[in-house]
């Protein structure tokens, strides 16, 4: 980290036995180690083993019998070799380029809004845009999955009222808006909250110095608000890029109302399949490393590209 | 505070303590010389048939479990398995048995069956019994049938079709006489339903000798029925959709679905569906190819296997087997609404009353019977079903929507299927 060290330690007690100040750090570390071993580190090893490992047939029973045995990479190269699942990290891409920037963006604008001394009805708001937060994902997409469904769907009723047919909700590539309005619609309230704890934090005399100056609300909130927010915004950004590479659920339960949603339509929907509808463990876990390495590579540029415009300008 | 801190300590002691006597007090021959066998199944009216067992039983006590439907227990019985802790018996549809065997999942109880042999036709046994080898006692079936909705056809003037040629006649004039109305539904991501129409055409998906693999999911019967739905498609004589979906169910509400070509359980479906229509369907034999015979394929069915983690399969095998031929045991099946594989219970179904919404049909159960009687005789699943059905629903899936032909994703399923065996390590031909 760059922060600066403090100049000078201050000296441990002269007096103090030196066996003691060495071993309580460890002693306090200790639950949080094994704590982390046993569910971080063990895990990653296992699922990193896992992917090397094969089913292959050996010669037993009527029709020879699966074992385990060591594979090599042959996992890898048969993920990495296989179109559909680089062309699901396509599917996702263009998924997440809809959906992040507006649950952002609304975010944003609501906490904006709610921030402002002028609005009214601020609490009932706040709680109406977080509700939908609240409600499960699935639950989410089987009620949005009704709303988009021909023959149940309020907006194409209308519109088939008006004359003009109903809304393709779930055929081409209207399947993507369709979805990423799911994922906005249950986002928006928790990176609102997020962003609008943010603006609290603003001490008011900057506003009072802004508006001496002659500043409206308009050029206080481009100017004082959004810049000062920003390192809320990368953390939200952040949430809502790895919730992208992460989606599962909505396509999920989508799939069996539309011919548009394969079984493998993103990456982590195929790596279910591998893993329990084909039961190839290992296949599974090696997908799963390359997605987790993914979201790493991802995440850490996009904290590289914003850190020194977010974090960097505070100081 | 200390007084209270021990009492909190007694508490979960004295509570262990009641919990034994009560056990100690009730549960009757709980003893060492009970057997406590594990048991998962899905289907209706399982609890009461575990209950006659019990009854009839002292020595064995079954605890049912419903661990989901067909694929979720397949899932987590192969989870199960390879922690150690699978149940004693557990259902299994038969196309996933031969995948159960390879994974090492089931045992061998063909010293324990002989007895039951005869109890079924040679046809059934061929789904659960492999070079001698028996992975399971047949639960019930489900011969393909024509479900037609009896009352729309009589108002639009239609006849029940024989064979294929005459069902695309009849899907014209359903589209002359009603253009909201379609004959019959061609469900993309169905692929046991496109299996028995296969299987009935004298397709061979998977066939096996000495562990040699032949795979054949496009063979020339295989894409001749694909063929044939591409031109009903093509032709909007059949409406290519998902099933049971809430659109689907809307348009079956409204009757504008007048056939379902599926199996002899389908009645109770549509029945959840549209309890409105009860009395207004009937079954007709499922359509044959000019010039061949009534000969039909079965969709569905479950055996009732017992797995290597089992500890008593002795006693495993003999529940298995009364579950399955047991007349007590049989009748609350056909109560349940399963069609049983036995002989004896297929006899018993033929004095039942006909499920609610054929209920007006008087020969529903000579229908039913003669389609059990006709199964095509070389029925055989492969070792990686699911794949291959999971392949056969994205390809056909994509098919359906992009219009490109049928018989295209039959080839490529088939390439996929032959890949991930040989991926595995089978010896597999072309």
């Amino acid at each position: 980290m760059t922060s600066t060290t403090p100049a000078a330690d201050p000296a441990p007690p002269p007096r103090a036995p030196r066996r003691r100040a060495t071993r309580a750090p460890f002693v306090l570390l200790a639950p949080a180690l094994a704590l982390f071993a046993a569910f971080v580190l063990i895990p990653i090893g296992y699922a990193l083993f896992l992917s090397t490992q094969g089913l292959r047939i050996v010669d037993e029973g009527v029709f020879g019998i699966r074992d385990e045995v060591f594979v090599g990479l042959a996992n890898y190269t048969q993920v990495l070799g296989d179109a559909d699942f680089r062309a699901g990290f396509g599917r996702l891409a263009l998924y997440g380029l809809i959906a992040v920037p507006l649950t952002l963006g609304l975010a944003l604008l609501f906490a904006l809004l709610l921030d402002n001394a002028s609005s009214r009805a601020r609490r009932f708001s706040r709680v109406a845009i977080f509700l939908p937060y609240a409600v499960p994902g699935v639950v989410a997409s089987l009620m949005w999955g009704f709303m988009y469904l021909p023959s149940t769907s309020p907006f194409s009723h209308l519109t088939e009222r008006l004359g003009l047919g109903g809304i393709p909700f779930l055929d081409g590539g209207a399947i993507y808006p369709s979805l990423a309005n799911i994922a906005v619609w249950g986002g928006v309230g928790f990176n609102m909250i997020i962003i609008y704890t943010s603006l609290r934090g603003i001490p008011g005399e900057l506003y009072d110095a802004a508006r001496i100056d002659g500043c409206g609300e308009w050029r206080i909130a481009w100017r004082i608000k959004i810049p000062l927010v920003a390192p809320a915004l990368v953390i939200t950004g952040l949430f809502a890029l790895i919730g992208t590479i992460q989606v599962y659920g909505e396509p999920t339960m989508l799939s069996p109302m539309t011919s548009e949603i394969s079984q493998t339509w993103v990456p982590l929907m195929r790596i279910y399949r591998d893993g329990f509808v084909r039961d190839d463990l290992p296949l599974a876990a090696a997908g799963s490393v390359i997605l987790a390495v993914g979201t790493l590579l991802v995440s850490l540029a996009l904290l590289r590209v914003t850190q020194r415009r977010a974090f960097g300008g505070v100081r | 505070m200390a007084d209270r801190q021990r009492t909190r300590r007694r508490l979960p002691a004295a509570l262990v303590g009641a919990a034994l006597l009560l056990a100690g007090c009730f549960g009757g021959p709980a003893g060492d010389d009970v057997v406590t066998l594990d048991y998962w199944c899905w289907s209706q009216g399982q609890a009461e048939k575990v209950a006659a067992f019990n009854a009839a039983h002292p020595g064995i006590r079954v605890r049912h479990t419903d661990a989901g439907g067909g694929t979720d227990t397949a899932t987590k019985l192969l989870t199960a398995s390879r922690a150690g802790n699978a149940p004693d018996i557990a259902c299994v549809e038969y196309p996933t048995v031969p995948a159960m065997v390879v994974s090492d999942v089931l045992r061998d109880i063909a010293p324990y069956t002989a007895e039951v042999t005869d109890a079924f036709s040679p046809e059934i046994w061929r789904m659960t019994r492999f070079e001698g080898e028996v992975y399971g006692v047949p639960q019930d079936i489900g011969p393909m049938v024509l479900l037609y909705h009896r009352a729309r056809f009589e108002e639009l003037g239609l006849a029940v079709p024989a064979t294929w040629e005459e069902f695309a006649e009849v899907a014209e004039q359903v589209r002359e006489r009603d253009p909201d109305s379609h004959l019959a539904t061609f469900a993309p991501a169905e692929f046991g339903n496109f299996a028995g129409l296969a299987q009935q055409a004298g397709a061979a998906w998977w066939s096996v000798e000495d562990r040699r693999w032949t795979v054949g999911i496009d063979d020339g019967p295989t894409l001749r029925v694909a063929a044939y739905w591409q031109d009903l498609i093509d032709r909007d004589l059949v409406r290519p959709e998902p099933l049971l979906t809430p659109e689907w169910n809307a348009r079956l509400n409204r009757g504008e679905v007048l056939t379902w070509p599926s199996a002899l359980w389908a009645p109770g479906v549509i029945h959840g569906i549209a309890e409105g229509q009860a009395g207004d369907w009937a079954i007709a034999p499922l359509p044959h190819w000019e010039g061949e015979g009534p000969e039909v394929a079965l969709q569905g069915g479950t055996a009732l296997t017992v797995t290597k983690n089992s500890e008593h399969p002795r006693e495993a095998a003999e529940f298995a087997m009364w579950m399955n031929t047991a007349p007590e045991a049989v009748e609350l099946q056909i109560a349940s609404g399963q069609y049983p594989a036995c002989r004896s219970g297929q006899e018993t179904a033929a004095h039942s009353p006909p499920p609610p919404l054929t209920g007006e049909q008087a020969d529903y159960w000579e229908v039913a019977a003669f389609a059990a009687d006709h199964t095509v005789p070389s029925i055989s699943w492969g070792p990686n079903v699911s794949t291959a059905a999971d392949a056969y629903n994205d390809a056909v899936s994509a098919a359906v929507r992009d219009g490109t032909p049928l018989p295209d994703a039959l080839r490529d399923v088939h390439r996929t299927v032959l890949d991930d065996m040989t991926r595995v390590g089978f010896d597999v031909t072309d």
